[in-house]
């Protein structure tokens, strides 16, 4: 009996495709991300989104985060599941944008006052602003913060006005091994805020990622019966890896263990191979 | 020293204002000692200088197209604003890209139909003004605009505001201090085309009419000594330019390579 068990859907695509001028770029993506619930314990989960350089995972992206209409299919998401509409999934683009005419606590208010009222807003901001490591900087601009306190200034802004979903584009990308633990650090934070909290890390850091995730994707083409790439990528349910089921989820020193290396050289050949 | 010849070096401000003093002391000094014999030496153009100030109302000339120019530039920066914000809406997009080549067109036809269409003198200088410089701003400030990237639009989006609003937040609101300094490049225009202007409606003076006279007769001096008060003054209003961005606007400058 595994000591876990799935609930409500957090976010569901259904028969994702998108064309742009005619050419295919995704293709028939379906997925179910649904609500993980382990005896005694309060955590959201971490879906490792993978797929090789321009193959369309900032499409996706974009479309799971309600700021591109797919050509077909629906994504849905909170409880009970409705359309996705820009502002219900956060999305931390890979350079963190921030409002550059805005102080640092200027920019989690305008988010803050998204969801509640000018008092509340206000101490929802200071709240963010202290469990960030951020309180200090609060009257900066974002051109006067270091990569990693813009990083945080953006999850922050986000986890402020979304819905328990977030997608990080990139997060570990450019960081050395110190910022790659802290931004780590923050990720299993922000799953530990709300049972609810999934965060959608899109990376080339296979090894970083699948530490932290409970579910992995994969986005590349499927092959047909002879061996022909099909047109689009997709994420078949072969491409779709659900850790805990596998035994190599939410374990620390996971990355020592044998299967794990073995499921990144798996999923190495994978991308290889799309 | 040395660094002063490093290409993308960066002098301390004391030696960087140092090598400025020399070399406008340079300047003057071979103006000084080695005038051309078309070119007015410089005691003569302090002479017509001051001739002008004392006699010829020089400063009352300079502060009615001041003052002029100031009103033109008000009037223009708000037409432009709006007609390049209204590039948000796509049915008056070809307004702002009429307004924006529209710059082409000679001043000499303009004039003609300003005359035409208006009653006063004032009425046509300002007109032409305005005209003239909000036909250079629309092109700037539609330019500010076009640079806001997919990013920043999605970033609001995120946020949940909605089209108008992610408008005012990225577009309006986090591109203020560069459409103020579009206003500031092209304040030059209208200082270039109101001594123009002035020379063709004389009833209001000013310091283009002042400038004209002196050409006429050809007083070299006078006429160096007015193209010095000029540039002083844009100048001058650059620097206030440039005040109020770092006064009002405090991030613009942040993050521009020092």
């Amino acid at each position: 009996m595994p000591d876990y068990s799935y609930q409500e859907p957090v976010l569901t695509l259904r028969n994702i495709s998108m064309q742009f001028g005619g050419e295919v770029v995704l293709r028939d993506i379906s997925l179910d991300v649904l609500n993980v619930v382990r005896p005694g314990m309060s955590q959201g989960q971490v879906v490792g989104f993978y797929g090789r350089s321009g193959i369309g995972k900032s499409v996706l992206c974009r479309i799971i985060a309600g700021l591109l209409p797919p050509s077909t299919g629906t994504v849905l998401v909170a409880n009970p599941q409705r359309p996705v509409e820009a502002g219900d999934v956060g999305f931390v683009q890979q350079r963190y944008p921030l409002f550059n005419h805005r102080t640092l606590f200027d920019n989690l208010l305008v988010a803050a006052t998204r969801k509640h009222a000018p008092a509340e807003a206000k101490a929802k901001a200071e709240d963010f602003l202290n469990r960030f490591d951020l309180a200090q900087h609060r009257r900066k601009y974002p051109a006067q913060l270091s990569g990693g306190q813009r990083q945080r200034a953006a999850i922050a802004q986000q986890l402020l006005c979304s819905e328990h979903l977030i997608i990080l584009d990139e997060p570990f990308s450019g960081l050395d091994i110190a910022m790659i633990d802290e931004v780590k650090k923050i990720i299993l934070e922000v799953t530990a805020l709300d049972e609810l909290n999934t965060v959608v890390i899109v990376s080339h850091d296979l090894a970083t990622t699948t530490a932290l995730s409970d579910t992995l994707w994969l986005l590349g083409p499927e092959r047909d019966a002879a061996g022909q790439c099909i047109v689009g990528a997709t994420i078949t349910k072969n491409h779709q890896y659900n850790l805990a089921e596998m035994g190599l989820a939410w374990q620390p020193g996971i990355q020592a263990k044998p299967e794990f290396v073995q499921l990144l050289e798996h999923l190495k050949d994978e991308i290889r191979k799309s | 020293m040395k660094e002063l010849f490093a290409p993308n070096a960066k002098p301390q401000p004391k030696v960087f204002l140092t090598m400025v003093g020399a070399q406008v002391l340079l300047l003057l000094l071979l103006w000084l000692f080695y005038p051309l014999q078309l070119f007015p030496s410089l005691g003569e153009v302090l002479a017509a200088l001051q001739d002008l100030l004392t006699t010829q109302g020089l400063l009352q000339e300079l502060w009615a197209s001041l003052t002029c120019a100031l009103g033109a530039l008000a009037l223009a920066t708000l037409l432009a604003l709006l007609l390049a914000y209204l590039t948000a809406l796509p049915f008056f997009r070809p307004l702002a890209y009429a307004a924006s080549k529209m710059r082409y067109l000679t001043l000499t036809g303009l004039t003609f139909f300003m005359a035409l269409l208006l009653s006063s003198g004032h009425q046509v200088k300002l007109a032409v003004l305005v005209f003239a410089a909000t036909v250079y701003l629309v092109t700037g400030m539609t330019s500010v605009m076009l640079s806001t990237s997919q990013e920043e639009m999605d970033h609001a989006r995120t946020l949940g505001m909605g089209e108008w609003r992610s408008f005012l937040e990225v577009v309006v609101r986090g591109k203020l201090a560069d459409m103020l300094e579009v206003v500031r490049q092209n304040f030059a225009i209208i200082w270039t085309l109101i001594t123009l202007v002035e020379t063709l409606y004389q009833s209001e003076g000013g310091i283009g009419l002042l400038l004209y006279k002196q050409n006429r007769y050809l007083h070299l001096d006078g006429v160096l000594a007015i193209q010095l008060v000029i540039l002083a003054t844009g100048a001058t209003q650059d620097y206030v330019f440039s005040l109020l961005r770092r006064v009002f606007f405090p991030y613009a400058q942040l993050s521009v390579a020092k």
